[in-house]
Parts: structure tokens; sequence; C-alpha cells
């Protein structure tokens, strides 16, 4: 329990490390949250007139201050594009990218971790090279690339799925679905190649453990041996690495979701960016660095439960 | 055949390859042997020789590391009938691995499944070979984990291997090995990983097994000492060859073969420095005359080198959000003891009770917490950063236990022993190329060698390079941490000598810094015990040897195996005790060691009521 409150003061403590680098770093760039609201031809005296008004020529310290203030008691203000309240739009748009992560890791992990056993299992043959040469591929090729190619084949070429668009799952879960696939399957796939090499180094090296000899000495078949003495342990540590690897998922996004028009936070915050919609693009990072947390916490507690070694202190 | 009985298993002609790059290895090449119902047999060989490779055949385990059996019968004598198990299918090898072979290794450490408890692992093979429903199974592994006498089985069961010690998974594996009472029990250096006093245990509780279950045991080791207390035939094997077969009284006594009489030679036997004034260099066949190499000088100079007094190290165990220091292993506890020049004192102990952190501390390379090192009556403590370099870091050299890990593998050796030279400013331009060829003269290493990599070279020869090094500055002392105990027998013997052969020549000091008994008795003039950090008794090599006098002395010397079948000493009922935890709350202080001088120079630690 200690550790859970340790690691929950530490995550705070780096939320708001992030919350002030967020903070400064938007205030140093160039752009003028008044004259985004009133334009560039505006009256000077108006401008100068709703700056007062909205705090804007205080001292930084006390703006930040009002920020982190309004963060924490729901109040995230309003944001200059869409002109509505930004806490319900993130909620909102957040639970479309979540589909799409979630969606995207389930297809990596599926497809990555027997395809990486399978490789290290036939290590240095040519099932290993020919999975790793397709891997190596796939690390190598850039997201949008993947997109691209899908949304040719698929949607122009095949015509089976859409190439744009976001669908509530809860107004139709099968045309969410269907609008998720693609934008998913081009995170994905990167995600999986990536996986792929990591499962096939770690059940390399467990493979030629001695505890693998023993349970091959108890007699027992080489399925056993393989699927549960050999993967319980590489279990923990592609874990960790697909952990990670939502923070990756969540850079990805904003271009991939922008390419499919998928309405979710990589699409808001590449809106919030292009328009310099300030008070946005705080909330999106700050909530973004958030869940990435959140995730890798989950992560590090799922460890616990797959290797005993790891004690919580 | 002993006693005209049917061999339970019978080797012929085994011939077993490994596919590389280069074309094939030839793993083991025309190896016969048999082993009788009941009898233990003890293949013996050093690193390279094909002693696992034959044991990992038998039970078809080689494939699975590349090798295949080209030529040769492994006939076992099974429940089912005589088979040749190198023709076996993999249904029926399984069915034979784990139920009528069973095999234990040498990693107790790693044999284990680190994510699944004792139970799931004791009782899968029983479920795979006798259908034993869950409740059974268990039941059986409580009755094996009782065998093995593991205290609390109940307990046991529900635990993951890292909560057990090492002796005690030794022990699981033995007991998992044991599930389905196997006919042959392969045990491929079970105890090499294994402090002395749980090797003795675990020697004895193999021999009582094998007693009791009527089981044949096929014993892989290097260590001839254990050959000696548990065979009853030997097989000596070298690269890949059977070199010499035979009962072990007669291999012992009256060995055919050259190969066998070097190895022979090459072991130091406890005991054997009885009466003998000094240090003495093992008496090798085949090398060029050792009587040549004088046997050390024993020390005159009443001035000590070294002088430590009351030394005390202990490591923070940090912990909490800040890392804050929550306890302290008390590594090295209150230790006093001096060094004179030409010197070789010896620190033994059971691996975890300090003489490693003892050795780093003097050089500072473990920061001590109090005490005094004195150097040439230089407080070395004392010292700045600047000055520990130049003076200490000079004067005191190390060697470490794994010569290839204390290599860079990117430089070439003749840059390596270059380093100290130019580091210290002793040496420069050609000089230094002049100066590396003299110490690889020095330490008996062709010239040749100083342009090649860590890699081309062997063991033996690569700590060889590694004392080159520490010689290039001209130390006063050597502190040798474990230096031989990785390297086979007779390269051990080799290096030992060139040790031996250097100190009487130049007049270094050594600290030697040891697990192995009988190598201590070779090499030592003055002994130190430790034990959970303390010194617990220190004299000359005779007075340790010949009249110990702390217990823990005792039970260490009693645990020693003996590489002599005459003098068996494994017995069935040795109990040694678990050494203690050294970590203790922060502020605990210790009370001071007072040491009895029970005759002059032998100091005994006095026994605390704690």
């Amino acid at each position: 329990m200690s550790y859970l409150v340790n690691r929950l003061l530490s995550m705070m403590l780096t939320l708001f490390l992030i919350s002030v680098i967020t903070f400064t770093v938007t205030n140093i760039l160039p752009g003028d949250v008044a004259m985004m609201i009133m334009g560039t031809q505006s009256n000077p005296e108006a401008l100068a007139g709703l700056r007062q008004s909205l705090g804007l020529n205080d001292p930084l310290i006390v703006q930040y201050g009002r920020w982190i203030g309004g963060m924490l008691t729901g109040d995230w203000g309003n944001s200059l594009v869409f002109k509505e309240p930004i806490a319900p739009l993130l909620l909102q748009k957040m639970k479309a990218s979540a589909l799409i992560v979630l969606f995207s890791m389930s297809i990596a992990l599926v497809c990555a971790v027997p395809l990486g056993v399978w490789a290290a299992v036939h290590a240095n043959r040519w099932q290993d090279t020919a999975a790793s040469s397709a891997s190596l591929v796939g690390v190598s090729l850039p997201d949008f690339f993947w997109g691209i190619m899908l949304i040719l084949l698929f949607a122009r070429g095949l015509g089976w799925l859409p190439s744009s668009g976001f669908i509530d799952p809860a107004d139709d879960i099968w045309g969410a679905m269907r609008h998720a696939l693609l934008p998913s399957l081009a995170l994905g796939l990167g995600l999986m190649a990536h996986l792929t090499r990591m499962t096939r180094a770690t059940m390399t090296g467990i493979l030629n453990q001695e505890f693998i000899r023993v349970a091959r000495a108890k007699g027992l078949d080489e399925g056993t041996v393989v699927w549960r003495y050999g993967l319980a342990n590489a279990v923990g540590p592609v874990m960790t690495v697909a952990g990670l690897q939502v923070g990756y998922l969540f850079g990805s996004i904003i271009v991939i979701e922008s390419l499919f028009n998928f309405t979710g936070m990589g699409w808001l915050t590449y809106q919030a960016l292009l328009n310099r919609d300030i008070p946005l693009i705080q909330a999106s990072v700050f909530v973004i660095a958030a869940v990435v947390m959140l995730a890798n916490l989950i992560v590090d507690l799922l460890y616990v439960a797959v290797d005993p070694r790891i004690r919580l202190s | 055949m002993p006693d005209g009985n049917t061999p339970l298993v019978s080797v012929e002609g085994l011939r077993v390859e490994f596919a590389s790059d280069g074309g094939t290895i030839v793993g083991v090449e025309n190896v016969s042997f048999s082993v009788a119902p009941g009898e233990t047999v003890c293949i013996v060989g050093e690193s390279g020789s094909g002693k696992s490779v034959t044991s990992l055949s038998l039970m078809r385990l080689v494939e699975f590391g590349g090798g295949t059996i080209a030529e040769g019968r492994l006939r076992f004598a099974g429940q089912g009938g005589e088979i040749d198990l190198a023709q076996a299918d993999p249904e029926t090898m399984r069915g034979i691995r784990g139920n009528e072979i069973g095999m234990i290794f040498q990693e107790p450490m790693t044999s284990l499944n680190p994510v699944f408890t004792i139970e799931r692992q004791m009782t899968d093979g029983l479920r795979a070979h006798r259908g034993l429903s869950g409740a059974q199974a268990r039941q059986r592994a409580l009755e094996l984990l009782q065998e093995v006498r593991i205290p609390e089985p109940e307990r046991r069961l529900k635990q993951y291997p890292h909560e057990l010690s090492g002796g005690m998974r030794q022990r699981v594996v033995i007991a998992m090995a044991m599930a389905c009472r196997p006919r042959l029990l392969i045990a491929d250096e079970p105890t090499t990983a294994l402090d002395v006093t749980i090797q003795a245990e675990i020697l004895a509780l193999i021999d009582r097994l094998k007693r009791e279950n009527g089981m044949a045991v096929l014993f892989i080791t290097h260590d001839m000492a254990v050959v000696a207390q548990m065979a009853d035939r030997v097989v000596v094997m070298y690269r890949g060859n059977l070199v010499e077969e035979g009962p072990v009284g007669r291999i012992f006594a009256a060995p055919q073969e050259e190969y066998t009489r070097a190895l022979l030679a090459a072991v130091p036997r406890l005991g054997d420095m009885r009466g003998k004034p000094g240090p003495e260099p093992l008496r090798l066949v085949g090398a060029d005359a050792p009587d040549s190499v004088q046997a050390a000088v024993p020390p005159g100079d009443p001035e000590p080198l070294l002088q430590v007094l009351h030394l005390t190290t202990r490591y923070p165990v940090k912990g909490g959000l800040f890392r804050r220091t929550v306890a302290n292993v008390h590594a090295v506890e209150d230790v006093s003891f001096d060094i004179a020049k030409g010197e070789t004192l010896a620190l033994v102990g059971e691996s975890g009770c300090g003489k490693s952190s003892c050795g780093r501390s003097i050089l500072r390379l473990a920061e001590p917490t109090s005490g005094q090192v004195l150097l040439d009556r230089t407080d070395v403590l004392a010292l700045n950063e600047r000055d520990l370099r130049r003076k200490v870091w000079r004067d005191i050299q190390m060697v470490f236990q794994d010569p290839f890990a204390s290599l860079n593998p990117y430089m070439r050796l003749a840059a390596q022993v270059a380093e100290p030279l130019s580091n210290f400013g002793i040496a420069k331009g050609s000089e230094i190329e002049d100066r590396i060829a003299a110490l690889f003269d020095r330490v008996e290493l062709p010239r040749s060698f100083m342009r090649r990599f860590p890699h081309e070279l062997s063991g033996g020869q690569r700590q060889r390079v590694a004392i080159a090094r520490a010689l290039a500055v001209s130390p006063k002392l050597i502190v040798a941490d474990e230096a031989v105990s990785a390297l086979d027998v007779s390269v051990q013997a080799q290096v030992l000598n060139l040790m031996m052969e250097l100190q009487s020549t130049l007049g270094i000091s050594y600290l030697f810094i040891s697990h192995d008994m009988a190598v201590v008795e070779r090499v030592s003039h003055r002994v130190g015990v430790m034990y959970l950090g303390r010194l617990v008794e220190i004299g000359s090599r005779a007075q340790i040897f010949e009249n110990p006098r702390h217990p823990y002395t005792h039970s260490l010397l009693s645990a020693v195996p003996i590489a002599d079948p005459a003098r068996r000493t494994v017995r069935d009922d040795l109990k040694f005790r678990p050494i203690p935890s050294p970590v203790f709350p922060v502020g605990h202080e210790p009370a001071p060691s007072v040491y009895d001088e029970v005759e002059p120079g032998h100091l005994v630690l006095r026994q605390q009521a704690s």
C-alpha cells in the first residue's frame, strides 16, 4: 500500500513539473490569446482591455497559479477555437483515442507475442530470419506510411472499410469498429514489429536458461516448456515495453488521427496547435502526460502480479 | 563389468557432433563405458573434456544445444526392456526423462523457474508421468521434500524459488529429479556453485538417496576431491575422449595414463602440507623441473608492510521515496591483521562472510566506515584521492576471479598491460614496449600474445595477463580475490606456482582471498578465517589447519572433501547452521571483537553472548 502511495506522490510531482514546463513554454511561444480571440484587425484599445480582463498582464506566476487552480478544481476554461468548455471536450476526444490506442495495442500484442516466440524457438533458422526481417521493415517505416497504404488498399482499392471519420461506440458499435480498424492497424503495425523483436530477444534469452533444461529433463512436452515455463517469464518484460509504447502511441495519433480524420485527442491537439489555442494545448498536454503515466503505473502493478520476485517497497 | 551384473546403462562408441559456421565440431568421440544398477560412476575432466556432452546425450538433451549423436549406442535397461536411447523417438524419450532417468544441474539459482511456485514445479512432472491428481501429486511432493530433509515442507510448496537459499534450492531440484524414483540419477556438477558446507550436505544427501533407493548415479564433476568421496568407479575424460576408466581406489592409487597422473598431481590435498615450514609449489607432471622453483622465503622483516586495525565496512540499504538509508549490511566488522613483506596471508570463508569486502576496503574500492589501514606506516584512510591513487594504488594491485571480465575485450593485451605504466608515468615510448615484453616473459606467456585480444586466450592465459598487469607497477602487495577459483585444476596449479615463484624472486606479499581450504593450505604463511564479517580465528598455517580452535573453523575444515578415496568423510548426520543475516538497523553497534591468544600468534575470537 505504501508503494502505491509513493508512486502516486511521485506521479503528482512529475505532473507538477510537466504543468510548469507546459505553461512556461506555451507562454514563451509567439502569439497572443487576446489577438487570437478578437482577430488581427481588432482595435488596440479593445485588445488591451481584453488582455486586462483575461489577466494577461499579471505576472507569469500569478497566471500559473490561476491556471493550475482551475485545472485542479475542474474549471479548465474554454477552447478558443471550439468556443466550448475544455474539460468535457477533452473527455469526449480521449474516449475516441482510447478506442484506437487499446485496439492497436491488442492487435500488436496478439500478433507479436506468438510471432516472437516462434522466432525464438527457431532462433538462427529461416523462420527467425523471416520474422526478424519483416519486423525490421515494420519498425523502419513511419506510421503514416502504413496509414496511406491501408487507405489505398482497403478503402480505395477494395472498398471494404471507410477511410475516415469517427463513430461513437455507444451509438453504433459495429460502425465504430469499422471506422477504428484502419487507424488502429496503422498504429499497430509498427508497434507489432517492435514488440515482436522484443519478445524474440527476451524469449531467446529465457530458452537458454537452466530452468528450461530442467523442465525438459523432467520429461515435460515441448509445448509446455516453451509456452508455459518460457513465456511466463517473458510476460513481464514484454508488458513493460508495451506500457512504454503507450507514450509513443499518443505521439503517433497526432499524425494518424489527422490522416484518417478521426476526431480524437490527436486530432484535437493538432487543431489546437494549428490555431494557437493555448488553453487547449496546455490542457491536452497535461491530460496526455497523466494518461501515459497512469498506463505505466498500471503496467508496474501488473508486473508484480506476474513476477513474484518483485515486491512493492 | 563389476559383479557380472547386467549394466543399467552402457554407452558404446558415442560420437557427438556440433554444427558450426566453421564446419563440424566433434564434442565427444569414441566414448564407451557402463553403469551398473546401484553404482556411482563419476565422469571427471576439465572444461571442454566432453563430460557434460556425454551426460546430456544420455538424456538426448544435447540436441537442444545444437548437437547430434552421430555414432554409437546408448543402451538403457528400462522398465519396458532394453532400448537404444540414441535411436529412441521424442515420445519415448519424454517418457524416460524425469521418469526413469532424473537429472540435476550445476546452478541451483537458475535451475528453478522463478515465476512458478515450488509446488507447481514439483508436481507437473508427476502429473505428466504418473497421471496423478493434483492432491496426490501434492502429497507426493510433500513426501519428497521430507526425504531431502527440507524444514517446513508445507510452507515451501507455496513459496517461490527466490525465497529459498542456494542449498535449499538444490535440495528441491534433487527432490524433483527423484520424483518418479528414477533408476539412474545424472548429476552434472551439482555442488560446484555451492559453499563447502552446503556441498558436504548435498553430497551426503545424494549418497543417502542412492543407498536407500538402490539407484545408480552418474556424477559429472571437475573436482577430484568430490570424485574421491563419491565414486565407485571413475571415467576420466580429456578433450572429448575417454582417457581412463577404473575403480576409484585404483585410479587414485595407480593411475595408468599420463593425463590422469597430471590431473591428480595438480590437485592440492588438504593435509598435504602438514609439517612443512612454508608454502610449496605443486609438483606438476610434465612441467619443466618443478624443483627449480624455490619454496617462498619465510618472512624475516619484523616491520609489517600492511597493518589493518579495527577495520569496519558497512553498506547502506536504501529504501523509501527519498532513498534514505533504512539499514546497514555489516560486511566487515572490527577486523584487524597485518601482513609482513614477502608473506601470504589468506582470508578464507564462505560466500557473504566479508572476505572480498575486506580486500576492497584496504584499497578503499569500498570506503571503510571506520578503522585504520597502515601501508608502510601511511594511513591509507586519511589520504586524499590524489595521494590514494599515487601511493596506495601503485603499491597494492588486485587480481580478480574472472580473468575474462577483468580484461577489456576491445583492447590488445600489450595495451592493457601498458596502462598502469603510463597511468603512473613509470615508462614512456619504446621503454614501455620493452617492459611489457619483460612482463610477458615473467608470467611465462609468449611475446607473440602481446598483439592478441583477450578472447583469443584460454582462461589460465588470461589470468597470467591480469597478473602481468598487476606486476607492471612493481607493487608491494597483491590482493588476489579468488584469483584461481575459475580455473581448471591443472591451470590453477600452474598459476599458483607462478604466484609462489614471483613471491620468492620479487618478495611480493599477497592477501589471498579464497573459499578453497586446500589451495589456501598450499600457498599461505598465515591464515585468517572470516565469518559474518568478523575474523574469527587467525594464526600461522599450521596453527589453523592442525590446531583449529574456533567452532566455525572446525566445521569449515570438516566439510572440505579430501581427494583420497581411502578417507571418506561424506556423512549423513551433517547439519551446518545457516549463516545469519548481516543486515542490521541503522545505529546498531555490535560489540568489538575480543580475541584470546591461545598460542603465540594464534588468535581466536571470544564467543559473544548474543
